[in-house]
């Protein structure tokens, strides 16, 4: 190895500074990688493509911005038609209600038992939703709903990811999200949340400092809803998604604008590569959409399944009624929804789509349901995420719970207040 | 003409004079003093600059933007 | 935040190499380790996909190879906390080959990390990628120059494709340490014929 030889190109000074190996200045360093291209690289006369023309259409404003409308607005047609309409409405509804669950039902001993209870649940329930047993509403709520919905999910996100839109979008969305302590390319982790919490937060390394990855864990926590969560919002509540959306999106840009003031830390600007577009090759999409699908397969069923197991014992030894009217006070006076939703409270630390299946269920006005759903997505991240975020910093997880908890009860009070002005709550 | 990059046109084209902000994540994007790049957009409400130069496409913030003295070249079509 | 401390352990099979991966961010790292290793990295159109690191082995003329993809970086002095998880991993792999990653649309800005590698005295390998895309773009990477120049094997690759996949795996047992004064040397002289004003300074290199 060269011990701390001096070495000059061409003019350049190069700075020494390990003992034991040869480092140079960067400038020095380019200038090298200048010469080394000269000598090796030749670039031929190239013509603008289709893909350059697309390329430069979606990332100028005044084009750029009425597509990005389009794709959501596509993106969600797709997802609701497909996965709402045809499979889950058109199939697995007539299936689980018309035959699963009578057959369950008709064949489980002893409906009076806890096994009953646990199992089938509800013996006069008419839909999978009511029942509310492991191998009824369990089965059910993850591969009657959630399945088709995540994986038309996984399939758009796939595109989206594949194509070489995602950094336009970020370039797009960067007057916004800068002025949120993110920049632009926050959008990533964002848009992968929508898919799962979980791979997102790992995602926020992307983000160049401290209180960037800060700002966008606990935004992330609160007020993007995962894949499952939308799939079963779309199936059980298709009129209230909406403005549950806008609930969320006004949550997040209010308490990022304040975690960006209160946090300390510098909030860098973009700077990021727009590579060109490229036509997804379809092995890899069918490849990373196998992937994530066995993944749900494998980690989200048996935690749904966990979840009904959990919440049906909390029901059995009283827990959740005694947490209920302990908590009453808070949820009705404060929250003005009622104290039953406190058991999807509990499920949806396992698992958020459970805990709207769950809410579903429970007999309220088109506002304490918006307010109910709405608290279920923040409150706090499911059990997985929580688990990621450990695996990112301690010192971050405790702090963001910290912010959490105050967040919810202000902006919990707020839609409330909101209700009242209007007339609704 | 020397010119801050965040007042370059849109389609002209101008060489990389002079960097007033930390150089090196610059650098490292591509963006060199004596490179020559292309104005493909600029955000509005304060958002990003998108240039061209040769091969790569990059976005840079505004302020960033403002940091970098180019000489212009041509006006684009 | 995450740093000092593996996430996820790394098994070396006796006697066998550990390739790192290194290179700019959406070059295609993931999709040539997917390709080596039949491993199921994700790959995706955006700078940033991979901010962690995986491992998987192969074995190529009876010798075993463990290859780290890490998340792409443009230097190494990091900027976010994903290239620090690609810095750190070079430096807790000291006695690793560094396999440098180029995307052959982008060769100078890929080389500028491949060069701050092979100051570290690292034995190194360099994969030209993406030269399907370079070849619609009628860019022409010269690769036995590239080899000649920096005097470490060069191979190209279109990882897409599987082209030039298998090439690149026998010629790992021939990486080696890049003579960087030597480097400098040879484009001097090489520069030095071709523009006589670049005059030497009558430096130690020569």
């Amino acid at each position: 190895m060269a011990k701390g030889r001096h070495v000059n190109l061409s003019g350049a000074v190069m700075a020494v500074e390990g003992a034991d190996a040869m480092v140079f200045s960067s400038d020095a360093r380019w200038e090298m990688v200048d010469a080394i291209t000269r000598e090796t690289v030749t670039y031929g006369t190239y013509k603008y493509t289709l893909g350059d023309v697309l390329g430069d259409l979606t990332v100028k404003p005044l084009t750029g911005i009425p597509v990005a409308f389009a794709a959501l607005y596509a993106f969600w047609s797709v997802f609701t038609s497909f996965a709402g309409a045809l499979v889950t409405d058109g199939f697995m509804v007539k299936f689980f209600d018309g035959f699963w669950l009578p057959w369950m039902q008709s064949v489980w001993p002893d409906p009076a038992s806890w096994h009953y209870f646990l199992f089938v649940g509800n013996p006069a329930a008419d839909t999978c939703f009511e029942a509310f047993g492991m191998l009824t509403s369990g089965l059910f709520v993850s591969i009657g709903v959630v399945l088709p919905a995540v994986f038309v999910f996984y399939l758009m996100m796939t595109l989206l990811e594949d194509s070489g839109y995602l950094p336009r979008l970020a370039v797009l969305m960067d007057s916004v999200l800068h002025r949120i302590g993110l920049h632009g390319y926050a959008i990533v982790p964002i848009i992968l949340g929508l898919g799962c919490n979980v791979p997102a937060v790992t995602a926020t390394r992307i983000l160049e400092t401290k209180k960037q990855r800060f700002i966008m864990m606990t935004l992330l926590a609160l007020f993007i809803p995962c894949g499952a969560q939308l799939g079963i919002m779309m199936s059980v509540l298709p009129d209230l998604v909406g403005i549950v959306m806008l609930c969320l999106i006004v949550g997040f840009c209010i308490f990022g604008f304040i975690l960006n003031k209160v946090i300390p830390g510098e909030n860098p600007e973009i700077l990021v590569d727009v590579p060109p577009y490229h036509w997804p090759v379809k092995e890899y999409v069918a490849k990373k959409l196998w992937n994530r699908t066995m993944g749900f397969l494998k980690e989200a069923v048996p935690f749904v399944l966990f979840g009904i197991l959990v919440v049906n014992l909390l029901y059995l030894g009283g827990v959740i009624q005694g947490l209920a009217n302990l908590l009453e006070p808070v949820f009705v006076t404060w929250f003005g929804v009622p104290k039953e939703t406190v058991g999807p409270l509990i499920a949806a630390f396992l698992r958020k789509d459970l805990a709207i299946a769950q809410l579903s269920t429970i007999p309220m006005t088109t506002y304490q349901m918006v307010a109910s759903v709405v608290l279920v997505t923040i409150y706090f991240p499911c059990v997985a995420t929580f688990v990621v975020m450990l695996r990112e910093g301690w010192k971050e997880l405790i702090a963001a719970i910290a912010v959490l908890f105050v967040v919810v009860f202000i902006y919990g009070g707020i839609i409330h207040g909101i209700g009242i002005l209007l007339g609704v709550a | 003409m020397q010119i801050k990059l965040s007042d370059l046109p849109f389609g002209a084209t101008a060489i990389v004079r002079e960097i007033r902000t930390s150089a090196h994540n610059l650098n490292c994007m591509g963006l060199r003093i004596g490179k020559e790049l292309k104005m493909v957009t600029k955000q509005p409400i304060k958002g990003p600059v998108v240039v061209l130069i040769g091969e790569l496409e990059i976005a840079m913030g505004l302020e960033t933007a403002e940091q970098i003295v180019v000489e212009t070249t041509g006006t684009g079509a | 935040m995450t740093e000092g401390k593996a996430e996820k352990n790394i098994d070396l099979p006796e006697g066998g190499t550990i390739v790192l991966m290194l290179g700019n961010p959406n070059v295609g790292k993931s999709a040539l380790f997917n390709r080596m290793t039949g491993a199921n990295a994700v790959v995706s159109n955006y700078p940033g996909t991979t901010v962690d690191f995986m491992s998987g082995t192969f074995i190529e003329s009876g010798h075993i190879y463990t290859i780290i993809d890490v998340p792409g970086t443009y230097s190494l002095e990091p900027r976010d906390a994903a290239e620090e998880v690609a810095v750190r991993m070079l430096r807790d792999h000291p006695d690793a080959t560094v396999m440098v990653v180029l995307d052959a649309t982008k060769t100078d800005r890929g080389l500028y990390v491949a060069l701050e590698v092979m100051e570290r005295g690292m034995p190194c390998i360099v994969a030209v990628n993406m030269m399907d895309a370079a070849h619609e773009k009628k860019i022409t990477v010269d690769i036995a120059a590239l080899q000649r120049l920096l005097g470490v094997p060069v191979v190209s690759t279109t990882a897409t494709s599987g082209e030039g996949v298998r090439n690149l795996a026998e010629m790992l047992r021939k990486a080696q340490v890049a003579d960087i004064g030597a480097i400098a040397e040879r484009l001097h002289g090489e520069g030095q014929a071709r523009e006589s004003v670049r005059g030497c300074d009558g430096c130690g290199g020569c």
